[in-house]
């Protein structure tokens, strides 16, 4: 073949394959829940107050299906690291599809796992993926209180918050 | 002469120990509560006028205390909103000063700064004459309306801005 044989049949073979796509039963538009401002800023709000009528200052993210920071609150009144920590604990949590204390759990003995070398996990409970059904459409991470544990509790209060919008 | 330049130094250091500015500065600073009802109370402010908008609220060091995303907005709204209340916490002053500044002299040296930004829309937040934030709003069809709900936010807190 040609030179100008081979590219013809590569726009052929481009031509077919566009073709096969759109013509699939998967070719169309994606449906997908998401959430709002406000249900993110009551859930973050919520863990928040939360954890401080219990005597903890926590900072907290929700992040949204990609990973974006829907709200983001950082609070002066609890260490610096907390507000990093939230939002790596939220990402966690959205990526694994798990609260990310799963994650610490699946990794300990295991400083080399691959997620460690992507920016943004982190081996630390205090995270919930946000669910409608079974897609996840976020994740809330909470950083602060003496112990990942009462973090999550907190992150799970915020969410309870909001359970019956979440559908 | 070694010796004698130790000595200037240890005078100078006790000239610095001795004066009247060397004790810790005290400000007062936004909390988690104020800083969440300021940047809610934009974002509602413009909800209801029919605007989805972003807001950042900043505090006295540029840091991010509150961020949200508004609803069905575009990726850069985030962003621009950070940027006009990070340029109205830098300059004290609303950031339409610092768009107006900009169109008399576009090479400002301000604008190669990663978060200036020539964009009406954030106010800073002050006690008397500091600055101990600020507010940024992105989304309404011009500035004017985005800084009418930064100020909204800070109008609510207003009592507590002392």
């Amino acid at each position: 073949m040609s030179i100008t044989e081979y590219r013809l049949a590569g726009v052929a073979l481009a031509g077919a394959l566009a073709t096969a796509f759109a013509s699939g039963a998967g070719a169309q538009l994606l449906t997908h829940k998401d959430l709002s401002v406000a249900t993110a800023t009551e859930i973050a709000t919520t863990a928040i107050a939360t954890c401080k009528q219990q005597g903890y200052s926590v900072s907290a993210h929700v992040l949204g299906r990609e990973g974006q920071v829907v709200v983001a609150i950082r609070n002066p009144a609890a260490g610096f690291a907390t507000f990093e920590n939230s939002m790596k604990k939220a990402y966690t949590a959205r990526a694994t599809r798990a609260p990310s204390g799963k994650f610490a759990e699946q990794v300990k003995g295991n400083p080399n796992a691959a997620q460690f070398f992507l920016a943004n996990y982190v081996a630390a409970q205090g995270a919930l993926p946000i669910m409608v059904g079974n897609d996840v459409i976020g994740a809330i991470g909470i950083s602060g209180a003496p112990g990942g544990d009462k973090d999550e509790a907190c992150a799970k209060a915020g969410i309870d918050k909001v359970a019956a919008q979440l559908r | 002469m070694k010796k004698i330049a130790y000595l200037a130094g240890a005078a100078a250091a006790i000239a610095f120990a001795g004066t009247a500015d060397a004790q810790l500065v005290n400000t007062k600073d936004l909390s988690v509560d104020m800083a969440v009802t300021i940047a809610t109370t934009a974002v509602q402010t413009c909800k209801a006028q029919g605007y989805n908008v972003s807001a950042h609220v900043l505090g006295r060091a540029g840091e991010v205390l509150v961020a949200m995303r508004g609803d069905d907005t575009g990726p850069q709204t985030f962003e621009n909103s950070m940027k006009k209340a990070w340029t109205a916490r830098a300059q004290r002053a609303p950031s339409l000063n610092f768009a107006n500044a900009v169109k008399q002299n576009p090479t400002v040296g301000a604008i190669h700064l990663s978060n200036m930004v020539p964009a009406q829309g954030g106010l800073p937040i002050m006690i008397g004459m500091d600055a101990i934030g600020a507010v940024g709003v992105s989304g309404a069809p011009g500035g004017d309306k985005d800084e009418a709900c930064a100020k909204a936010g800070i109008d609510k807190v207003a009592a507590m801005l002392k």
